[in-house]
């Protein structure tokens, strides 16, 4: 293949946009995504706490976790900094599912794009009464099976460690919701590819991969760690390349669509989990830093175009290796 | 709220390595009340931004105060004028000042001076007599800097006005308390006068309200978030033995 100079920065020409290969909306595990970027959970609230955000590059939403019943959360200090991370134990603070469907549900009823709900239980039977509570209420895309989150001393991401536990909580959702069920996996397994298989198995319509890595941090004044909860959960660029490897080895391993998620600040960032095999991604620390963190990558993708051989590359990831390990 | 890029255009010592830095910031600059805040972005630099509450707004410029503490303020303080950097805000919630207390009194304790030039100015604004009492380890630690209609200095070694800290120095009517330092300083303060209000500094991650993790505990049970609900708060209000103070390891704030 042969390439014309481009202007300095400019991507190589010759090659197809972005947008006339990727189609926006896409449709990604039952929902409708309005552009392949989304907020990831626990970085943009309930959807009105983050200003200075482009909506319109929001190609979705998935909520704050939520339980049953409303949560306090861990004690402070909640978040240290780390290089080029950060460390967090929120401890799922919230109000509780009734307050959810009550208070936001209908706001996001009149939304354009879509709203996921984050869904924790301690038990089983917690996230499937959640899921039963969900069904049919107006302005719910779909769940988000939370059986990753480090910040909890029971459920979470015990669930997520391996394949039975995992299929066990997806079929349990599954079993009591029309709604489109994704399952976002932990980092913490010996086998994600194995609990990937596992959960679409058991239902899962995508697969979101992944969430924080357990991590810790001392205070060597005090002697005693640094967040309050103990330990908590690393995100930021600082996890990105070991996010895109096991959002490789889930894409490898499974049939349906993944959502990538691990420190993607850019539109590069997002072309590394695409080109992983990724369907679509999640911003989440980004948002933090950057209340548009969202709209940069947005307008970025519009931007580039693909290197060479991306078509195959995907499909590659996606199918291929899918069919050939199972 | 607003994010701007925004110039350094001043720099001054006002006490032992702490230094006003001034950035071109008009939007911020017209809105900001006192006790408010502004989450600024260093590029290149740490990942989160960094929470300073607004010493002063006068036209263009917001003045932030701080001290060279950590590898982020080291950077800050090696910025070269017309370097920018990201700033947003206004954030948080201010002191409310009432204008039938006839007096206000300004507590604060080594870099808790941040909110008070403003705060002053807002104070006397409303016809309020303003008398501001500062305390800080040393006199070569205290800020050179006040305003208002009466100054009062401590220092814990008793090299400058009274010995002890800021709340020895205060006057014994001291009408409306606004307050701002340490956290034993404000706990104690808490214990004297609940009804002060007072600025807390804790760990911050967006800064608007989104992340919970600048939780602090209350006292009625639960937290809220210091960026959105705080940083000002009634003293009583706050679980204080449930509200660790604010750590970095070295070189990294």
């Amino acid at each position: 293949m042969t390439t014309s100079r481009a202007e300095p920065g400019d991507p190589p020409s010759g090659l197809p946009e972005l947008d006339s290969v990727w189609r926006w909306p896409l449709e990604v595990g039952g929902v409708r995504l309005l552009t392949p970027v989304m907020a990831a959970s626990g970085t943009f609230g309930f959807g009105t706490e983050v200003p200075l955000c482009d909506r319109r590059a929001l190609g979705g939403m998935v909520c704050k976790g939520i339980f049953l019943t409303p949560r306090t959360g861990a004690p402070p200090p909640r978040i240290v900094e780390t290089p080029s991370g950060m460390l967090n134990a929120i401890g799922l603070q919230g109000p509780g599912v009734e307050t959810l469907i009550r208070d936001y549900a209908p706001l996001w009823a009149t939304w354009e794009f879509p709203v996921l709900v984050n869904l924790n239980g301690e038990t089983v039977e917690e996230y499937a009464e959640l899921a039963a509570r969900l069904d049919g209420v107006p302005g719910i895309a779909g769940l988000e099976v939370n059986i990753s989150c480090p910040n909890v001393r029971r459920g979470g991401m015990l669930f997520g460690h391996d394949p039975q536990p995992a299929a066990a909580v997806t079929a349990a959702v599954r079993a009591r919701t029309r709604l489109p069920v994704w399952v976002k996996l932990t980092p913490a397994t010996g086998d994600i590819a194995a609990v990937a298989r596992a959960c679409e198995e058991a239902g899962a319509d995508a697969l979101c991969a992944v969430n924080t890595f357990l991590g810790m941090a001392f205070d060597a004044e005090t002697g005693r760690p640094r967040l309050g909860f103990g330990t908590g959960g690393l995100s930021g660029p600082a996890i990105r390349p070991l996010a895109v490897y096991l959002a490789h080895r889930v894409a490898q391993a499974v049939r349906i669509p993944v959502i990538g998620i691990g420190g993607i600040t850019c539109a590069e960032d997002a072309l590394e989990f695409l080109l992983a095999g990724c369907r679509a991604v999640q911003v989440g620390t980004a948002t933090f830093v950057d209340p548009n963190a969202i709209g940069r990558v947005v307008e970025g993708l519009r931007r580039r175009r693909l290197p060479p051989g991306h078509l195959s590359s995907i499909d590659a990831c996606s199918r291929q290796d899918a069919s050939s390990q199972r | 709220m607003h994010d701007l890029l925004a110039p350094l255009v001043s720099r001054r010592q006002v006490a032992r390595g702490s230094f006003v830095l001034g950035f071109e910031a008009g939007p911020i600059a017209r809105e900001v009340r006192a006790g408010q805040f502004v989450n600024l972005l260093l590029r290149p630099g740490p990942l989160l931004r960094r929470p300073f509450s607004v010493y002063r707004a006068e036209g263009e410029v917001v003045e932030l105060v701080l001290k060279a503490v950590g590898e982020g303020t080291h950077r800050l303080l090696e910025l070269h004028e017309g370097d920018r950097v990201s700033l947003l805000g206004p954030l948080g919630r201010g002191f409310t000042l009432d204008p039938s207390a006839g007096q206000v009194t300004l507590v604060s304790g080594g870099l808790g001076v941040a909110p008070m030039p403003l705060a002053a100015r807002q104070a006397r604004a409303m016809g309020l007599r303003v008398c501001w009492v500062h305390g800080a380890p040393t006199a070569a630690d205290l800020c050179t800097e006040w305003e208002g209609d009466e100054v009062r200095w401590a220092t814990e070694d008793g090299s400058f006005g009274t010995r002890g800290t800021a709340l020895d120095a205060m006057p014994e009517s001291p009408g409306q308390v606004l307050a701002c330092g340490p956290l034993p300083m404000l706990s104690a303060l808490a214990q004297r006068r609940p009804a002060a209000q007072v600025a807390v500094e804790t760990v911050m991650g967006c800064g608007t309200g989104v992340c919970l993790g600048c939780a602090i505990p209350l006292a009625s049970g639960g937290y809220d978030r210091a960026c959105t609900e705080g940083p000002v708060y009634r003293a009583d209000s706050i679980a204080w033995e449930r509200l660790p103070a604010p750590t970095c390891r070295r070189g990294e704030a």
